[in-house]
């Protein structure tokens, strides 16, 4: 029989050997639980009113969007005449500037399976569940581990020529020294921001960075052969 | 002194078409507003009652709520386009032209499913960080996170698949390049695509395949997700409301409890 | 006013913040955008012109007509079998109005009246562009992966040429070109499959260089590669832009490789003191054997004079050796096995009177600066190297050096190729037409490691070749094949026996075109046994005369002894003969004179036949068809009967007109013309 102090997520009809969770007690905070909930408002009107009007406003620009700028059509496919460059849709943009610097094997299926196995497991991490800033502790080790991280990166960037990464690489770097500089009592707002991020944060914050970048260098600054191009010089 | 609208809309609610329709009822009462909810079968995925403090534009940005909007705009799009539309070779490219050139508004519901499409990519894209930056993935919603991974998967695949469709070069290069990448699968790679595609090349074949993908199987299934996802929201316990945000202290009364056991 | 202004904000305010009110107005506002968006189409391009369109014709005497022909909406020309979905007409409304053929402006310009009909092919068939757009930019000038852009206007011939592969009358640029193409030997190097199957020939004869060494000099090669247009400004040999070096190096390969050929060379003549009055008998020798028909000179005036089957002739005397030379004039077939030139049978001393003649013919200035050194062994080497990436052996034969297969890239599809594909220089304007232009024109400009030599074309050939380019398209090979019209094919025909060698020393394929093999300066032969008697045609060979008024004579005497004479009348006669009818079927005398009188009303009255040819000099003015004053005694009556009847029949494309005259009116114009023996208009002088 399990213990009743055991909190699993299952579900059961005898709440004595299957207790629900019904609530999450963190570290940092004391043992505390609400007895009653905030202020709530009812669904109708109060959340669909709202709901719809954010969505007839997206309608509005779109519609807009429709009206004065047509989408896109060439010539009819023709497999013996291959456009250069052949860009993918944008969203894979990012994968495709990958594919340029590594391997497909790397770049078209080992990249993109850990990024979607990453995505799928991060609930199921434990670590740091409460959220607390990444350097509040063992700042002088976690700093350490941070800025050699980088500098592998940074190293295993270059090795493949992967230049456009590196500003991104930098900034982040830069920021975490900043982070681990701040304490969460600075004056300064966007130092206390920082000091309270979590690793998560961290790690999220720097591939969505380089994602950005990628794709953006993928849909705009490449040409023929994936040679690099000024958009604003055609 | 009522409108006349007002009267009319009264008049009409007190009918008994629309007391059959509508089983909530008249009036304006916590009741009648929950009943609302409650007794529609697209409402009743969503829970009755809100934080109050959800309603404010800082804490979702609506982006969730947006993606599904999208998600129907193209839906309604995408059936009409289907009307005009032959999933074969060469006659596909030749009805996207008569969409443009000859359909009335042809052209504009065209550029809608387009401009939509990629709007949805977009959002939900914006919707996954905006999920992760505020940390409502953690337990209990980590399954929800999980199903929304798929939705956003299931989107990028309905995007990718209907890119196809117009049977342009832009269409016909970005499929070529991009199932190419799936062969470098190890061992399986060459299977993939083939099953891709329906073939080693990207011919009628693959249009056919990708036009069943796109308006029966990826819309069929981003329907399920969607579901389970609207419906978890509610049964993990609503929009998630971080502690730390202004507003939790005073809302919230405290008691006792005994202390969390350490794993 | 202050709190005035504070309470209007704080109102706007408080509309903003209530999210019901907000909803109402932007649902108004989406409603409202969506109750617009037709507008899109209604505000399109094709609406407008045809808006337009109406008010235009409203102003016009012809409006209630045009009116009634007006419908609205999109207009297409739909014809699966082709792929053709053209929508042209939605904008260009006036297309079919022959009454708007005044207009000068587009759109609503009437098409100028051509052989098809509008519907027959579409529009984009001939222009370009696409057919399915509606809008103006789209239609006329989308690139987009490989979409055409509008066809210029001056390029237009070439449209024709997708389907009509073979000379076309009211295309004379594109037969041009075509022509250029053959002529300039493009195509040595650039192979051009035809839909048909077959590949475009050139028609050049580039000497063989293997026994060059008898002919001219190391020197006269070099100056030769340097630059052929100031050797002769007709050279068919374009400028490879050779370095002195290299140059050097090609002429000393080439004359190291040269071998001495058996009978290439004879004793030339002594020089003379009498160089003067042998010129004089020289030049009359030049001119009663009609070398002019293929050789041109320049006169004192700079003009040059002469056909242009055979090279220019203006500074030979400067390139071929003396005793080459003698040996050419008597066989030319010895050296060159495929030239064109007939073999005179000229007696010794009129060889030497002509080869001194022809070698008189310098241009001291043209070898003036050349001093080579002896070539060593490695310049020979390094002329190897060069003449094989130059190509060389493409056009001549080199002994040693096997001709390349597709040594440039092939132009079978060049009409098609996407602007996309194409580089394009600086300043140039990014379409398919001006990049074949500039790459005809200079074909180094884009890279000095091209091969591509420079050819010495005006703007006008230029724009000639770039419409027989243009006429290579894809859609010429996916059309279906009813609508090709194949080239004229050429055969490989050669006469037999006797008669066969003494016909291919005397070259007569060169100028006349039997059974679908040869030249097109002259007549055609094939059915010369059924057209002439016999005394005419043996009087003919003694001695050419021409038999239209307005064409200078070009038939050379070729000093035939009787016996070959013989050979070749009954050749003729025997072999080159229409299955089609008898030749001997009607008498060549002996109608009665009131028939011949018929056929005179006949010729006279009721076919005008005077407005094109001559019975009576003194009293008729046509010009444009041969001489008829002694065409009783050229032809048979056979023939003329059954010319008369249908001449395409017998002359393929000739322009005589098929009057689709009964037999007795035939019959009756066959007597008076038989009786046109001795050209004193028998029966035409009333």
């Amino acid at each position: 029989m399990t213990p009743p102090k055991d909190f699993t997520a299952a579900v059961g009809s005898d709440m004595r050997v299957a207790p629900r969770r019904v609530l999450f007690v963190t570290r940092r905070t004391s043992p505390q639980v609400k007895l009653h909930d905030e202020e709530r408002v009812q669904t109708f009107p109060e959340v669909l009113v709202r709901a719809l009007l954010a969505v007839e406003c997206l309608a509005i620009a779109l519609v807009l969007m429709s009206l004065f700028f047509n989408a896109p059509l060439e010539g009819i496919a023709n497999p013996t005449n291959t456009p250069n460059p052949a860009k993918a849709p944008w969203y894979f943009l990012g994968l495709q500037e990958l594919l340029h610097y590594f391997p497909p094997i790397v770049a078209g299926v080992l990249i993109p399976g850990v990024l979607i196995t990453a995505l799928l497991v991060i609930p199921y991490f434990d670590i740091n569940i409460e959220a607390e800033g990444f350097f509040l502790r063992n700042r002088q080790r976690r700093l350490l581990v941070s800025m050699g991280l980088s500098a592998a990166f940074a190293v295993f960037l270059l090795f493949f020529d992967v230049y456009v990464a590196l500003p991104a690489v930098a900034v982040m770097a830069g920021l975490m020294l900043l982070a681990a500089a701040s304490s969460p009592q600075s004056p300064n707002r966007f130092r206390r921001y920082l000091a309270l991020r979590p690793v998560s944060w961290w790690i999220m914050t720097w591939f969505l960075f380089e994602m950005v970048v990628l794709t953006a260098v993928g849909t705009f600054f490449r040409g023929p052969g994936w040679s690099w191009v000024w958009p604003w010089r055609s | 002194m009522p409108s006349p609208i007002a009267t009319a809309l009264d008049r009409l609610e007190r009918t008994r078409v629309w007391r059959s329709i509508f089983r909530s009822g008249k009036g304006r009462s916590t009741l009648h507003n929950a009943l609302v909810i409650q007794q529609s079968v697209f409402l009743h995925l969503f829970s009755v009652k809100v934080r109050k403090r959800m309603l404010s534009l800082g804490a979702t940005w609506y982006l969730g709520t947006l993606t599904l909007a999208t998600f129907l705009l193209l839906v309604v799009t995408g059936v009409l386009l289907m009307l005009y539309y032959h999933p074969s070779v060469p006659q596909a490219y030749t009805d996207v032209k008569d969409l443009q050139f000859v359909v009335s508004s042809g052209l504009f519901l065209r550029n809608l499913h387009r401009w939509s499409a990629h709007a949805m990519v977009f959002l939900a894209f914006a919707h996954m960080f905006r999920v992760f930056y505020r940390g409502a993935y953690r337990p209990p919603r980590e399954f929800n996170w999980v199903v929304g991974v798929v939705l956003l998967l299931i989107t990028l695949l309905l995007s990718y698949t209907g890119y196809l469709l117009p049977w342009d070069q832009l269409a016909y290069w970005a499929i070529t390049v991009g199932t190419n990448i799936s062969s470098a699968v190890p061992l399986v790679g060459d299977k993939i695509r083939f099953l891709l595609l329906g073939g080693h090349f990207v011919n009628a074949n693959a249009l056919l395949r990708f036009y069943v993908l796109h308006c029966v199987i990826l819309p069929l299934s981003a329907v399920l997700f969607l579901a389970v996802h609207f419906w978890r929201i509610r049964k993990d316990g609503g929009l998630y409301v971080r502690e730390s945000e202004p507003g939790a202290a005073e809302a919230a009364q405290t008691s006792t409890t005994e202390e969390r056991e350490k794993p | 006013m202050q709190t005035n202004k504070t309470g209007f904000l704080s109102s706007i305010r408080a509309f903003v913040r209530d999210p019901f009110r907000m909803f109402g107005m932007v649902s108004v506002i989406l409603l409202l955008l969506l109750t617009i968006a037709p507008a899109k189409d209604y505000f399109s391009q094709w609406r407008g012109y045809q808006r337009q369109y109406l008010r235009f014709i409203g102003s016009r005497g012809d409006a209630v007509t045009l009116r009634r022909h007006f419908t609205g909406g999109i207009q297409q020309i739909w014809i699966p079998k082709l792929d053709v979905v053209d929508r042209c007409q939605s904008c260009h409304v006036g297309l079919a109005e022959a009454s708007l053929a005044d207009v000068k402006e587009q759109p609503f310009r009437a098409h100028p009246p051509i052989p098809h009909k509008l519907t027959e092919f579409g529009c984009t068939m001939c222009h370009r562009g696409q057919g399915a757009a509606t809008t103006v930019e789209e239609a006329h000038h989308s690139e987009m992966a490989g979409e055409e852009p509008i066809l210029p206007a001056r390029y237009i011939e070439s449209s024709c040429g997708q389907c009509h592969h073979e000379p076309l009358e009211g295309a004379p640029k594109l037969n041009r070109g075509r022509v250029a193409l053959a002529r300039y030997g493009c195509v040595h190097c650039h192979t051009i499959a035809l839909p048909e199957g077959s590949t475009m020939q050139a028609t050049d004869n580039p000497p063989p260089l293997s026994h060059i060494a008898d002919k001219t000099t190391r020197e006269w090669i070099y100056a030769w590669l340097k630059d052929p247009a100031s050797y002769s400004a007709t050279a068919t040999m374009p400028n490879f832009q050779l370095s002195d070096a290299d140059a050097g190096d090609i002429s000393a390969f080439l004359i190291a490789n040269s071998t001495p050929q058996p009978g290439d060379t004879i004793a030339p003549p002594a020089a003379s003191g009498d160089a003067a009055s042998g010129s004089d008998a020289g030049a009359s020798l030049y001119g009663e054997s009609f070398c002019a028909s293929c050789h041109a000179t320049q006169n004192e005036a700079g003009n040059l004079v002469g056909g242009d089957l055979g090279p220019e002739l203006t500074n030979v005397g400067g390139k071929v050796k003396p005793g080459w030379l003698m040996a050419w004039m008597r066989d030319p077939q010895k050296y060159d096995p495929q030239t064109p030139m007939p073999q005179y049978r000229w007696t010794d001393p009129q060889l030497k009177l002509i080869v001194s003649y022809v070698e008189g013919k310098t241009d001291p200035d043209f070898l003036a600066n050349v001093h080579l050194q002896p070539a060593t062994k490695a310049q020979i080497a390094h002329g190897k190297k060069l003449v094989i990436e130059y190509g060389c052996a493409s056009c001549h034969v080199i002994a040693g050096v096997p001709k390349p297969d597709n040594f440039a890239p092939e132009l079978s599809r060049i009409g098609s190729k996407p602007v996309v594909q194409l580089v394009f220089l600086p300043g140039m304007k990014h379409t398919l037409p001006a990049y074949l232009e500039q790459k005809i024109r200079q074909p180094r400009s884009f890279g000095p490691s091209l091969h591509m030599p420079r050819y010495n074309f005006n703007a006008g050939q230029i724009e000639d070749l770039t419409t027989a380019l243009l006429s290579l398209t894809d859609r010429s090979f996916s059309l279906p094949a009813s609508l090709q019209v194949p080239a004229v094919r050429e055969t490989s025909y050669q006469p037999a026996g006797q008669a066969g060698q003494l016909m291919a020393s005397l070259n007569c394929q060169s100028c006349h075109r039997i059974n679908g093999h040869g030249g097109t300066m002259a007549p055609d032969l094939s059915w010369e046994g059924s057209s002439v008697q016999r005394a005419w045609l043996d009087n003919f060979l003694k001695n050419p005369n021409t038999l239209r008024p307005t064409l200078i004579r070009r038939m050379p005497r070729f000093n035939l002894t009787d016996a070959e004479r013989t050979t070749l009348t009954d050749y003729i006669l025997t072999v080159y003969q229409t299955p089609a009818f008898d030749r001997d079927a009607m008498p060549l005398a002996g109608y009665p004179p009131q028939l011949i009188e018929q056929g005179r009303q006949l010729f006279y009255s009721k076919y005008d036949c005077q407005s094109c040819h001559m019975v009576n000099p003194n009293v008729d003015k046509g010009y444009i068809g041969p001489m008829l004053t002694h065409v009783g005694a050229r032809l048979n009556a056979a023939w003329i009967f059954h010319y008369l009847k249908d001449p395409q029949a017998l002359r393929p494309g000739t322009i005589e007109p098929n009057q689709h005259m009964s037999d007795d009116d035939a019959r009756a114009l066959t007597a008076f013309l038989m009786a046109q023996k001795s050209g004193a208009g028998q029966g035409a002088n009333q």
